[in-house]
């Protein structure tokens, strides 16, 4: 496929994308459930960024999603702040919080880095809960409708903000897609893939990986930022790590570096969650188990079982799904 | 506030740490395997040794191998679903698996015990022992002998006998392991299963002193990773002096400063110290 026709294409499952919640239904429920999808989404896509391209796991976004949160809660009940600015309050933290976190971390490597960033999160999820600035355990209360006063819009439940959600959705893959094609997204494939490489090419490893951790932070805490608004109150239940795992979760199961595999896993997750629960705790036990056995028996996910059909069909010069080398 | 009287809180704590997080030593040192699932394991341990007390009335002393048999089970089942990672060192992903694991144990824990706090009384957390002004449990005693011993037999295991001799080989270097004969699969169930037995073992031993929750293995795994990290990955010594370094340190601030952060101060610790030596985390492979 030519790269034009791809645009248009992709152009045209964007417009249409908007009428998904309309086409099934249009019910509260179907609107509830989609903004949260492009919520999880989002927050997703800046995981992403950390695990499929760069190849460590972040185990901290938890926090910048409740950093987004926390910053848009305190904007808007305490300050006063719009939309807009609590937005750019939150981006301006997570981006403060990243670099802090992203500066100890950066001679970590693999697990220790995952530890250490699993460590943040359980310290700030501590944090929350006792520090009574962040409302401790009680959470803030009394977030505003999401108003825009200056174009006349609000959105005072799901439907109304299911415009922003979708707006906000198409932005991060937008992001996402953008940063692939870039320098820095080929610099990271290449720290991934083959540090000496990159070395030897010229990119400097710990640089790069810094900056992506910049650019992943923000994504996922505009997730948070939004969250604030539909729920219309935080606490420090947004540092559970039923966030992570479905972060983690969503980010494997249908494929690294696809570029909608964090929305499509979303979806499957939460239409699960809100459609066919068995109840709260078998569900846990559901996600868990879908995250295990992805990676213990699908490396690719859920796209390499159907690869080698794929294989039949049409003439690729490079499998989409490609799997991780492993590292020695 | 007595200073004496933290002096033994801390000693005590600091004992029930190493105690907890010499499962992770051995997974990390020995095998170069990790287990984010731990704390979810310290909880399973916790539950069913109360399970066994309060449910069916078996005694502590009984109810102690069944939690640990327990952890075997669930250690037993880990490993084998993730054989093939661990036969690839894929630590990425070999840390999302347990995590996930750990995700899944709390749910199914909460389904089983449901998610109201529980107190795991035995016959040695009731009996107090006041010695002057001083106070501490039977329990805590039985915390401090246990560690010592167990620090001690693991010690002798990993460096004077066969099977540690074997266990330290595959972690050096799995390939060659298998080249010389040696069945690496074994000795990765090996270590995971002593993982799941060490975990339960020190959960049917800490966990009296506290409410347990089926949600505390969130907060748990953090102190072993302190412990570990600072007792310099996979070292048993190591582990031993940094528990008890920690506990002394959680006492001391938990008194003096405030106990709800004790844990993100402990963890401050654990930055600072792998800030200033990053590269002394890098012990070598089977390093004790």
């Amino acid at each position: 496929m030519s790269h034009g026709m791809k645009t248009i294409l992709l152009a045209i499952l964007a417009v249409l994308g908007f009428f998904v919640p309309m086409i099934l239904g249009g019910s509260g429920a179907v609107y509830a459930a989609c903004v949260l999808i492009a919520i999880f989404a989002v927050m997703s896509y800046g995981l992403d960024m950390i695990v499929s391209d760069l190849g460590e796991v972040s185990l901290a976004h938890t926090v910048f999603f409740a950093v987004g949160a926390y910053t848009t809660a305190l904007l808007s009940a305490s300050a006063g702040f719009g939309p807009l600015l609590s937005l750019a309050g939150a981006l301006l933290m997570a981006l403060l919080v990243a670099a802090l976190l992203g500066l100890v971390t950066l001679q970590l490597r693999e697990f220790v880095f995952s530890l250490v960033t699993y460590a943040v999160a359980v310290v700030a999820a501590t944090v929350a809960q006792n520090w009574s600035f962040l409302g401790g355990s009680d959470g803030l209360r009394g977030i505003p409708a999401f108003e825009i006063s200056l174009l006349g819009f609000s959105a005072r439940n799901d439907r109304e903000l299911w415009p922003v959600a979708y707006l906000l959705l198409l932005a991060a893959i937008y992001v996402v897609s953008s940063f692939r094609r870039s320098r820095l997204g080929q610099a990271a494939m290449m720290v991934h893939l083959n540090p000496r490489l990159a070395v030897t090419s010229g990119v400097d490893p710990q640089r790069t990986r810094l900056q992506v951790f910049l650019l992943s932070a923000p994504i996922t805490a505009s997730a948070g930022w939004l969250y604030a608004y539909q729920r219309a109150y935080i606490s420090a239940d947004v540092l559970e790590t039923y966030f992570l795992i479905l972060m983690l979760t969503a980010v494997v199961v249908v494929g690294r570096r696809l570029l909608l595999g964090p929305l499509v896993g979303v979806t499957l997750i939460l239409v699960q969650e809100k459609f066919f629960s068995f109840g709260g705790y078998v569900d846990k036990i559901i996600l868990g188990s879908v995250l295990i056995l992805t990676l213990s028996f699908l490396p690719s996910g859920l796209v390499g079982i159907f690869a080698p059909l794929r294989t039949l069909f049409a003439r690729r010069q490079a499998p989409l799904g490609k799997p991780i080398p492993e590292r020695s | 506030m007595n200073l004496t009287q933290q002096l033994v809180n801390g000693i005590v704590l600091g004992h029930a740490y190493a105690l907890i997080a010499i499962g992770w030593t051995v997974l990390l040192g020995v095998a170069r395997l990790v287990n984010f699932g731990h704390g979810q394991m310290y909880m399973l341990g916790a539950f069913v040794t109360w399970y066994g007390v309060s449910r069916l009335g078996l005694p502590y002393i009984v109810s102690i191998p069944f939690a640990m048999l327990a952890g075997v089970a669930v250690g037993f089942i880990m490993q084998r679903v993730m054989l093939r990672l661990t036969l690839k060192q894929d630590l990425v992903s070999i840390m999302i698996v347990t995590l996930g694991f750990g995700y899944v144990l709390h749910g199914a824990a909460a389904l089983t015990f449901g998610s109201t706090g529980q107190i795991l009384e035995t016959p040695l957390s009731t009996q107090d022992i006041y010695w002057g002004d001083l106070w501490f449990t039977y329990q805590d005693i039985a915390i401090v002998i246990v560690a010592i011993l167990f620090f001690a037999a693991l010690k002798y295991t990993i460096d004077r006998t066969r099977i540690g001799r074997l266990a330290r080989m595959v972690a050096e270097d799995p390939q060659l392991a298998a080249l010389a004969g040696i069945n690496v699969k074994r000795v990765y169930f090996g270590v995971f299963a002593f993982e799941g037995a060490a975990v339960a073992l020190a959960a049917a031993l800490v966990a009296p002193r506290t409410p347990i929750l089926t949600s505390m293995g969130f907060d748990e795994v953090i102190v072993t990773f302190v412990v570990v990290v600072l007792g310099g990955i996979g070292s048993v010594t190591g582990s031993y002096l940094a528990g008890l370094a920690l506990g002394l340190f959680t006492a001391f601030f938990g008194a003096f400063v405030s106990p709800a952060y004790a844990t993100a101060a402990a963890f401050a610790v654990l930055i600072a110290v792998l800030v200033v030596r990053p590269g002394g985390l890098a012990v070598s492979p089977g390093g004790r």
